[in-house]
């Protein structure tokens, strides 16, 4: 089921901008050689439209001044026909493709914003949730830390005064075990936080679910010009996991993926691959791969520790959760190079799946 | 150390208790709070401004209900002069820079060296020390000065703005002996020997002379 085995978006372009050429070159013709009473001037509006989705705001414009030049033309070449029903009709097609050109525009406009809002929405929600955790973890662990410290200190004040003051000195090494008690019960506290609450599995399409994180992104996807091709086996059963949560992992997957890209810059087709399989009768694994700069074994060594991270703003946490909530429905999350040698990094993603496809 | 206060706000029971303790070990009186709030009230019973003892604050800045920057400007508005040493888990630019900025003596972050702690507590002290006993000369000097007739005030207000006895006579309507008589009265009462040293303790107290047409 390879879904996408269409050209390349330039090839696609020229072929798109042929077309309307000769839709064009079509419309000028039926022009002018109808009377004037037949306005088929306005279907030039259907080119504008195609060309809207495909093309850049300064193109379109050129183009729809090329309408209206074919269509003044066209006007002045018909030969049969009201000449007055000819001028408001001539009107009335120019008003048309202006009116179209300006709306479809606007709305390539607004939904770029809405793309873009989404993308920045996504980023935000999972830098500020994770920002603010790790500020209360450090503010949780340094408070006992700065106690033990200073006790420490007046320990070591205690014992050093003539005669020592071996009970003050006592007391103090007691709060300085009490305290390290505490920073203890902090990180173990973390511990069952990071483990997060209990899936809450429910029986679910993977493919879907993962098809939702990638229109998501797809105003990060598309700004970069990145490919995203699908390869899912055949008959796979449903999922039986927490969906939210394998959403999560899909998402963070997606974006480390486009990270990698940026970071490898221009050169190649940038290209994502999600690809589905059954690796056993009760499992399924996902696999996004991607063409980015790919995984270095020193960086490969670290890519779940907690707080690592090879990007300047990045909290070091994304996949470290990842892990943690596939691990927490018996599933794993692991890494490798790409499998067909080219450059880039795939993510593997284990999960498990509910046996009676029929069910 | 004797006769020294240290007042200690931190949330936090475990790191007062380090702090007090430490404080201890060198012989410092400490009191801990658990909130600003908590502190202004012992503040305002104890009316902490009254005695004379040197006192210094160690103020947390992270807490629950008011921070320590918030205090530290409320302290300003309440005409608290207290000294001030910051102590802060994550203490950025900015909040160290605000708190410079509003007169601190230290910002320091968790967790800290003692010897750090302790010489910014003592040069707090030191300020503070300072401060009261300046503050203590003018009081004495203003009651002092309180004590003065009209009178006598109004002679020594003459001297001050460099009026020769027999003018200050004329624009007081009063015999030049009875200035001199002012003079050696008002002389005695503010403690001091010569004229040149009561210009300079009278003269906050003088204003401005302006001699009768």
């Amino acid at each position: 089921m390879l879904a996408s085995l269409r050209p390349p978006a330039r090839v696609r372009r020229a072929l798109i901008a042929l077309a309307l050429g000769l839709a064009m070159a079509a419309i000028f013709v039926a022009d002018t050689m109808t009377e004037y009473a037949v306005a088929a001037a306005v279907f030039h509006t259907a080119v504008i439209l195609v060309a809207v989705r495909w093309f850049s705001p300064r193109a379109v414009v050129a183009l729809a001044l090329a309408c209206i030049a074919l269509t003044v033309v066209s006007f002045g070449l018909t030969p049969a026909g009201l000449y007055s029903v000819g001028l408001v009709n001539t009107g009335i097609s120019i008003l048309a493709i202006g009116i179209t050109a300006y709306l479809g525009l606007k709305m390539v406009a607004a939904q770029a914003a809405a793309h873009a809002a989404q993308a920045r929405l996504l980023q935000i929600a999972r830098a500020t949730s994770l920002g603010a955790l790790t500020g209360s973890i450090a503010h949780e662990v340094n408070q006992p830390l700065a106690a033990i410290v200073t006790s420490g200190h007046a320990c070591q004040r205690w014992l050093a005064q003539q005669p020592p003051q071996l009970e003050k000195a006592g007391q103090a090494l007691q709060r300085i075990l009490a305290d390290a008690e505490r920073a203890s019960n902090v990180v173990t506290r973390i511990r069952g936080m990071a483990r997060g609450e209990a899936p809450r599995r429910q029986r679910f399409d993977l493919e879907e679910a993962a098809r939702d994180m990638v229109a998501l992104s797809r105003g990060a996807l598309d700004a970069r010009g990145i490919a995203v091709r699908w390869d899912a086996a055949p008959g796979l059963p449903p999922a039986w996991a927490d969906r939210v949560q394998v959403q999560q992992i899909v998402g963070n997957l997606l974006l480390n993926a486009i990270d990698a890209i940026d970071t490898a810059g221009p050169g190649g087709v940038p290209e994502i691959i999600l690809s589905l399989r059954r690796p056993g009768p009760e499992q399924l694994e996902l696999c996004v791969t991607d063409s980015g700069i790919g995984l270095d074994p020193a960086v490969q060594a670290h890519l779940f520790d907690a707080f690592w991270s090879t990007k300047s703003q990045g909290m070091g946490l994304g996949l470290t959760l990842c892990r943690s909530m596939a691990e927490a429905h018996g599933g794993r999350v692991w890494a490798a190079p790409r499998a067909d040698g080219r450059r880039g990094a795939s993510f593997h993603v284990s999960l498990p799946a509910l046996r009676d496809n029929a069910a | 150390m004797n006769g020294a206060r240290v007042y200690v706000i931190d949330d936090d029971a475990s790191v007062r208790a380090a702090i007090e303790d430490l404080l201890a070990s060198v012989g410092l009186a400490a009191q801990g709070f658990g909130s600003t709030a908590a502190f202004l009230a012992h503040w305002r019973q104890a009316d902490g401004s009254g005695d004379g003892t040197p006192a210094c604050l160690v103020l947390d800045i992270r807490m629950p209900g008011q921070s320590g920057l918030e205090f530290q400007r409320q302290m300003q508005d309440l005409g608290m002069a207290l000294p001030v040493v910051f102590i802060t888990g994550h203490g950025d630019i900015p909040m160290s820079v605000q708190a410079m900025k509003g007169g601190a003596i230290e910002f320091l972050t968790k967790p800290f060296r003692d010897q750090d702690l302790l010489d910014a507590i003592q040069l707090g002290l030191g300020r503070d020390r300072d401060r009261r006993a300046q503050a203590q000369a003018q009081a004495l000097l203003r009651a002092r000065w309180d004590s003065l007739s009209p009178g006598e005030q109004a002679v020594v207000r003459g001297v001050a703005a460099g009026r020769l006895n027999k003018q200050i006579a004329a624009d007081l309507g009063v015999s030049e002996i009875t200035v001199k008589v002012r003079r050696a009265q008002a002389m005695r009462k503010m403690q001091v020997r010569t004229l040149a040293e009561l210009l300079r303790v009278a003269d906050p107290f003088c204003g401005t002379y302006t001699a009768p047409p």
